[in-house]
């Protein structure tokens, strides 16, 4: 029974597949974009930050018509220790003119938003299937995908099946991740008023506030803390690598109830009211856990492929998941010219990708996964910015002495090296 | 003049009739008439259940279907407009009120809990969305014709003598005629849940139907019933489907509710929620049912069971 | 058989959110293909399959239904037409209106057979619109149908009735309110998915239907709210399972229960 075979199948209509449905679509392409949830984005999660321009560039103004949250505009880094928290706070209005910088979003409500523009663009949603297995020719060429038995075939797949790609390991370009390179992130959705929002974090208009945390946040636990505002609700939560939450058997919902409670947070979230809790993997290890990026056949994109970076100031995943896809769907389409879709013709996909900022920030920040995992990243330096801006501060009646000698006796007293120190930071400057 | 309008009840079964008869007499002292298929005698029983009136639509005699009575049932309500019309909500009894509303441009308000008068205005209270919120909503149709489920209204004790008349009603010829083939009985119910005092429930956390063995054993050890959700009876079949708690299953209130593995879905709760006592078992901490639970306990119910049963068998 | 399978689309009552005031909202639910109604359209799949026919679906509603993932969905499941009633108007219509609109549309719609419905809508389970659909449309009109046979004069059925079950011989074209026993839904595969998007969709107006002069009303809702619940202690049980349970053993002991 001869059957239509297609020229893509896209696996996951997450920001990465339907990025390359929407391009490849337009480019007169036979697309299928298989999604295992009811909706695209009914099962995905990000803190989640957009960093725009890189979307800007294929939907010019796309915050006109997108349902972006808010437009980050106030940055805060903050270092929490039991008591207290040394903020660093940051805002540009240059942030406040387009084409902005970032932006929050719902992935639920932004991903649908995507999808009905590959749609549009003429791709073909599947919703609600699960694909189960990748298919394969006798030269081992990828040629579809099964999904409860059924068929469907593709001169190429694009894998956009997450951190955890199913795909991946299926077609043999990548081993099972080790736990070191994936975290866990939770994360609440917690209702506010605008008003409440905006008087709160000094917002006016559809500005928003992004908050990084790093210490206290997650008990010791490596890993960081989140606090984004969207419209009329708070995007708050924690990310934590899988395998030290294995080995320290923490219930990361607990910590994340912990760190709600923490006295510089909870008044952040006061008075809200809890409207979603979620739980997401993340690709962590960096440039270090990326895999083969293709085969004869298929393609990873977004996730899948490994890319994600946290460089301590900003958790991108988003944007490297829309330059991924962007360069996958210049490599199909040379490839649907050319009529020839092995591994040797897909190939220009890694020099895309290699040309493009998305490995050129991997490469850039290869070395961020191992300095965030620091342990006194998350125990000793935030406990001693605030007490030795505590000690700063505090008038005891009695004598106060230089910066200097004030910060060698901090260090003293918290049994951190000067030596450490340095390194550390130096560390931090080249990896960061 | 409006206060002579009566309120109709009706039901193909007699116990539920009773009830509505029972509860009719509440709605404003009117004067109650039942409607009556089957026996005579059962015509005669409605009034010493406090029917001021009885008509009696005769008997199915094996052939006719409840159903066949609806436009007898119309043409009388048009002629005698009561204010109220209650029916016995089953399936039979749904199905009567859906068509004579249709007939008569009206509509059903159906599985009301609760009548309450405002004003000159009848309200009336039931469940939606699953048990998940309550309705109230204000009657504006005359008559209003409302189904009322077995349990809403308690009967009256019955009357030593019967007072009321009792008339017979022509049968009118329906328009179409479903014929019937056969009548399959359903084996009666092994079990009345109604009844239990305490009731185990098993849910989804159970992971084959063998597992029932421990959930058998510690109702064994309890002296309590088994039930069910809903998807362990109509979807998995592993039990019966009396068993099965839920908006569109058994509703119970017994002193001890002990939901095993049982998540707390509100179509289950409102089966179970007027429960003396609740206590759940589940491995999932957030799962809803503990919210509705006086005794929670967040675990394995494969370590759990045995070691409950174990222990209340070691109780001296 | 020509069949017409009656569809509502629904908020998913699971995800009601009640206020601190006792108010509900369900504005964030999703929307999607009445539970109870996936069986009648499963039901009626088989038996044009079976008979050589089609299947047109029906839905009436407001504008939340109009959307390409109900679409899709329900004509993934076997319909080969479907028609949208669309009228915010429809948004809190009552089981006689929604049956008039319905009543209304299937006159507009080629010759047929059967209607089928389900028992119930899934977010209110009034179970009353097939049956009163039926009879305004003067059909032989039936509700608990738990098996549809093809015979040589009509349809033979099943009725799950509390005490007994009915087999009837109904005489065609009828009308039939299904169980969740009828035909269990299938999953729809990858192609009639696909498929799904290029069958034909026709949409029309309250007024397209000669109902613009509006909906009967025969009540008027009150309120809306949370149940009362009944305040439980909620005292959690901790520990190794056999702690557990002589903590449990305790209360319940204390509880007069054992």
């Amino acid at each position: 029974m001869s059957e239509e075979t297609f020229d893509v199948i896209i696996v996951g209509a997450g920001i990465a597949g339907c990025t390359a449905a929407y391009l490849l679509a337009q480019q007169g392409l036979q697309v299928v974009l298989i999604e295992r949830g009811p909706y695209p984005g009914s099962k995905n999660l990000s803190g989640g930050v957009l960093y725009g321009r890189v979307l800007h560039e294929i939907i010019p103004n796309f915050w006109e018509e997108a349902p972006v949250e808010r437009i980050i505009t106030n940055q805060v880094i903050s270092f929490l220790a039991a008591e207290g928290a040394f903020n660093i706070d940051f805002k540009n209005e240059a942030f406040c003119k387009p084409p902005y910088n970032a932006f929050t979003v719902l992935r639920a409500k932004f991903d649908r938003w995507l999808a009905e523009k590959a749609e549009a663009a003429g791709a073909m949603l599947v919703p609600g299937i699960k694909v189960d297995a990748v298919l394969r020719d006798s030269a081992g060429q990828v040629t579809g995908v099964a999904a409860g038995g059924e068929e469907m075939r593709a001169r190429v797949v694009i894998a956009a099946d997450g951190a955890t790609s199913f795909l991946a390991q299926e077609a043999g370009l990548r081993e099972r991740i080790p736990t070191a390179h994936v975290a866990t992130g939770v994360k609440q959705v917690i209702a506010l008023p605008r008003e409440t929002i905006e008087e709160r974090f000094h917002l006016t208009g559809n500005e928003g506030a992004a908050y990084t945390v790093v210490g206290y946040a997650t008990r010791g636990v490596p890993g960081g803390g989140f606090l984004y505002t969207n419209r009329e609700s708070l995007s708050v939560g924690l990310v934590m690598r899988l395998d030290d939450l294995v080995r320290t058997q923490s219930k990361p919902a607990e910590i994340l109830e912990d760190f709600l409670a923490h006295p510089t947070i909870a008044p952040l979230v006061k008075g809200g009211r809890l409207l979603e809790y979620g739980a997401h993997l993340v690709p962590e290890g960096g440039l270090a856990m990326m895999p083969r990026l293709y085969t004869g056949g298929m393609l990873l994109v977004g996730d899948a492929a490994g890319l994600g970076v946290n460089n301590g100031f900003a958790i991108r995943g988003m944007d490297l998941a829309i330059g991924s896809a962007i360069a996958a769907a210049g490599a199909v389409a040379e490839a649907k010219e050319r009529g020839d879709f092995s591994a040797q013709s897909l190939s220009g996909y890694q020099r895309r990708l290699d040309q493009s900022f998305v490995m050129a920030d991997m490469r850039t920040y290869a070395r961020a996964p191992h300095f965030m995992h620091n342990p006194r990243l998350f125990h000793a330096y935030p406990a001693l910015l605030v007490d030795f801006m505590t000690r700063m501060y505090d008038q005891q009646g009695l004598p106060k002495q230089h910066l200097t000698p004030t910060l060698r006796q901090t260090l003293q007293d918290h049994h951190i090296s000067l030596f450490d120190l340095l390194k550390d930071f130096l560390e931090g400057a080249r990896a960061l | 003049m409006a206060e002579q309008r009566e309120i109709w009840v009706f039901s193909e079964k007699p116990a539920l009739l009773a009830e509505l008869i029972a509860g009719a007499k509440t709605l404003g002292g009117r004067r109650v008439a039942a409607w009556v298929v089957g026996a005579r005698s059962s015509a005669a029983q409605a009034l010493t259940q406090g029917a001021d009136r009885a008509a009696w639509l005769g008997d199915t005699g094996g052939e006719r279907l409840v159903e066949d009575y609806v436009p007898t049932l119309a043409q009388q309500v048009q002629a005698g407009a009561p204010a109220v019309l209650l029916i016995g909500s089953t399936r039979r009894g749904r199905a009567v009120a859906g068509r004579l509303a249709a007939r008569l441009d009206n509509t059903v308000l159906t599985d009301v809990l609760e009548f309450q008068s405002e004003g000159g205005d009848l309200l009336i209270r039931h469940m939606i969305f699953g048990g998940g919120a309550v309705r109230v909503e204000k009657a504006l149709a005359q008559p209003v014709i409302a189904t009322v489920g077995s349990g809403v209204f308690a009967p009256l004790p019955p009357a030593a003598a019967a007072q009321g008349e009792m008339v017979e009603v022509p049968f009118v010829e329906p328009e179409w005629r479903a014929r019937l083939i056969e009548r399959k009985p359903r084996p009666p119910a092994a079990v009345n849940l109604a009844a239990a005092r305490k009731v185990i429930c098993a849910g989804r956390g159970l992971a084959r139907q063998e597992d029932l063995a421990m959930i058998n054993e510690l109702a064994r050890a309890l002296g309590a019933e088994v039930a069910c959700t809903r998807p362990l009876a109509e979807g998995l079949n592993w039990l019966p489907r009396e068993r099965y708690i839920g908006i569109s299953g058994a509703t119970i209130k017994p002193d001890l509710y002990f939901g095993v593995g049982v998540s707390g879905q509100a179509q289950h709760i409102i089966g179970m929620n007027r429960s003396k006592v609740v206590v759940a078992l589940n491995k999932d901490s957030s799962a809803p049912i503990f919210q509705q639970a006086d005794y929670g306990v967040v675990g394995d119910l494969y370590a759990i069971l045995p070691a409950l049963v174990q222990a209340i068998k070691a109780r001296p | 058989m020509n069949i017409i399978v009656c569809v509502k689309f629904t908020p998913d009552a699971g995800d009601i959110q009640v206020n601190s005031d006792g108010s509900i909202s369900l504005e964030r639910a999703e929307w999607g293909i009445g539970s109870f109604d996936l069986q009648a359209v499963e039901a009626g799949a088989r038996l044009a399959e079976a008979t050589g026919g089609k299947v047109m679906a029906l839905s009436a509603g407001p504008r939340q239904i109009n959307h390409s993932k109900l679409k899709k969905d329900l004509l993934s499941r076997g319909p080969d037409e479907l028609y949208l009633v669309v009228d915010d108007a429809l948004q809190d219509a009552g089981t006689a209106a929604t049956a008039r609109v319905l009543a209304g549309a299937i006159g507009k719609l080629g010759p047929f057979d059967l209607v089928l419905c389900g028992e119930g809508s899934a977010d209110l389970y009034f179970q009353q619109v097939g049956l009163q659909l039926g009879e305004m449309l003067g059909l032989p009109t039936l509700n608990a149908i738990r098996k549809i046979e093809t015979a040589a004069d009509g349809l033979r059925v099943e009725r799950d009735l509390d005490d007994e079950i009915e087999v009837l011989a109904v005489p065609m074209p009828a009308v039939l309110a299904v169980t969740t026993d009828v035909h269990e839904p299938r999953l729809p595969t990858m192609k009639e998915i696909l498929k799904a998007g290029k069958k034909p969709v026709t949409e029309w107006t309250l007024a397209d239907l000669g109902l613009s002069g509006g909906l009967a009303k025969h009540s008027a809702v009150v309120s809306i709210r949370a149940p009362h619940q009944v305040q439980r202690k909620n005292i959690r049980i901790e520990g190794s399972p056999e702690e557990a349970a002589q903590a449990l053993v305790g209360y319940l002991n204390k509880e007069g229960l054992i």
